[in-house]
């Protein structure tokens, strides 16, 4: 398993917002994207979406949700799960933790299933 | 209800498929397209008839998908369609396929699709030019690009565009043949259409303004002639008009058409157990006018899900305001709402001055609000737009404008 990364205080992302972090700057070699959705809990997803090449961190953020800014395909932040066409296929979750205020990313380790 | 049949291997046809299973349909499911294995029909006119992508990647999902939901694909066609008596509730429709067989079901839903509208005029109707609907169209099209090739395109709506675009990676010579400039003006607004419009004259292509009144094939070439006595002469010719819906099975079962097989809310058609979603179907509203059909992407998925939603007895999802995009020349495009609706326009600039987005605006109640929207490579904007659309936000126009002003922080 990965090492943890410390990508910076909760601060840096305001809420609705997303932040990458660079597929070179963490063990997966995929970029992935860090989101803060605004009931303000923090998620993170392989930044492409499922469908077509496409940053996710350039989406919509609503609802614990991104919508691609392309072509408007839907995952859920929690469990990466593509909820509208054309995604068919779920996108890759990332383990996020806050401590001390601080966002610690677990690169290639599953988010923790909720539901 | 026990078992489905669904006429049409397109996004509405799959969606109606994928929703039935996803809300728990357990019952037989049968797709019946002579294409076999359904598949996305956008990029048939950007990356797949560009080479970027194969043929593979066209589907929607993978072949096992089907297998593993115990949904049968026949690839064949639907050439008859007999209908039980609607008062009969153990009545079971009959599909006659083109290979002979014949497949049974108490529901059918006709996703059907559209063809291409041909050109009413002397040699309109040419067995040379070439459509752009299908897979094979795409196939047989860019079969005959190469550096050189003499393109001629007569339409620059959405297909004939995108069709330029990628054509011009093979190196062809490309006319492009449209009688309205700019095209597109009722769908994005004039300053984005413009935008867009300029971009053909910018990538090398020739624009012609104006409608042909002939076309003449001799010897592998193409003559296309206009009403001032030029001609443009073509290798080979894509006609790009719009489409009419396929309704030929359906008016053949029975079933009310008008411009479209009629459905109401749930895409229920005349009869009680037979649906119809995207592009062959019109809506028919709960006082009995007729409304527009709709062609777009997003209309054949929000159908096929409203009609399995429907014949599951479950409560459809919130229509919203009509979506579309289009890719060309490495420009993404969108539009949602109505941009002919309204009275006044808004637009924004981009970070080099030009017009990135442009909001439709009409009167509501003390102020504005936002019927329509539209946006060159600002898709953030046409998402907010669309919440301040079926949310009805009041919008304030010198923030629309505004680029300071983040797009989402116009939902609040």
């Amino acid at each position: 398993m990965s090492q943890p990364i410390n990508i910076g205080s909760v601060d840096d992302i305001p809420a609705g917002e997303a932040r990458v972090l660079d597929g070179g700057d963490n063990s997966t070699g995929v970029d992935i994207s860090i989101f803060h959705a605004e009931d303000g809990n923090f998620y993170a997803l392989d930044d492409e979406c499922t469908h077509e090449e496409a940053s996710l961190a350039d989406g919509f953020i609503e609802d614990a949700q991104v919508e691609c800014p392309l072509h408007a395909a839907a995952f859920c932040l929690k469990t990466g799960k593509a909820l509208c066409l054309p995604a068919t296929e779920n996108a890759r979750t990332h383990r996020v933790e806050v401590r001390d205020g601080e966002l610690i990313l677990y690169p290639g380790e599953p988010a923790p299933t909720q539901d | 209800m026990d078992s489905v049949i669904v006429i049409g291997g397109g996004l509405g046809g799959f969606t109606v498929v994928q929703q039935l299973r996803g809300r728990g349909f357990a019952g037989a499911i049968a797709v019946v397209d002579p294409e076999g294995l359904p598949y996305d029909r956008p990029p048939l006119s950007k990356e797949f008839l560009a080479g970027g992508i194969d043929a593979e990647q066209l589907h929607f999902v993978e072949p096992h998908w089907f297998a593993e939901r115990h949904v049968d694909v026949y690839a064949a066609a639907a050439t008859a369609v007999d209908l039980p008596d609607p008062a009969d509730d153990d009545g079971r429709a009959a599909v006659t396929l083109s290979d002979g067989g014949r497949l049974f079901a108490d529901r059918v839903v006709f996703a059907t699709g559209g063809r291409a509208r041909t050109l009413p005029i002397p040699g309109g109707d040419l067995d040379s030019l070439f459509v752009l609907r299908t897979r094979a169209d795409a196939e047989a099209l860019r079969s005959g690009l190469r550096p050189g090739t003499r393109l001629a395109l007569i339409g620059a709506g959405l297909i004939g565009a995108e069709a330029a675009s990628a054509a011009r990676g093979f190196g062809a010579e490309v006319t492009l043949i449209e009688p309205v400039d700019p095209p597109l003006v009722p769908a994005i607004g004039r300053e984005l259409a413009e935008r867009l419009h300029a971009m053909h004259t910018e990538a090398g292509i020739r624009v012609v303004t104006a409608a042909p009144v002939a076309i003449r094939a001799s010897a592998g070439e193409h003559s296309i002639e206009f009403a001032d006595g030029t001609v443009v002469s073509a290798d080979v010719v894509l006609v790009g008009i719009g489409i009419e819906p396929e309704t030929a099975l359906a008016e053949a079962a029975g079933l009310d058409v008008d411009g479209g097989v009629l459905t109401d809310a749930g895409q229920r058609t005349s009869h009680p157990r037979v649906w119809a979603v995207g592009d062959c179907a019109r809506p028919r509203y709960d006082d009995g006018t007729l409304g527009r059909r709709a062609e777009h992407w997003e209309n054949a998925m929000h159908a096929g899900t409203a009609a399995a939603a429907a014949m599951l007895g479950q409560e459809p999802p919130a229509p919203t305001a009509p979506w579309f995009w289009s890719d060309r020349y490495g420009v993404h495009v969108e539009g949602v709402g109505d941009m002919s609706a309204g009275e006044t326009t808004v637009t924004r600039a981009d970070a080099s001055g030009r017009v990135q987005a442009a909001f439709r605006l009409a009167p509501a109640g003390d102020g504005q609000r936002v019927v329509g929207a539209a946006a060159i490579d600002g898709g953030v904007a046409v998402r907010v737009a669309r919440r301040l659309i079926d949310r009805g936000i009041a919008a304030d126009p010198a923030r629309l404008a505004d680029s300071s002003v983040p797009y989402k922080q116009l939902l609040k």
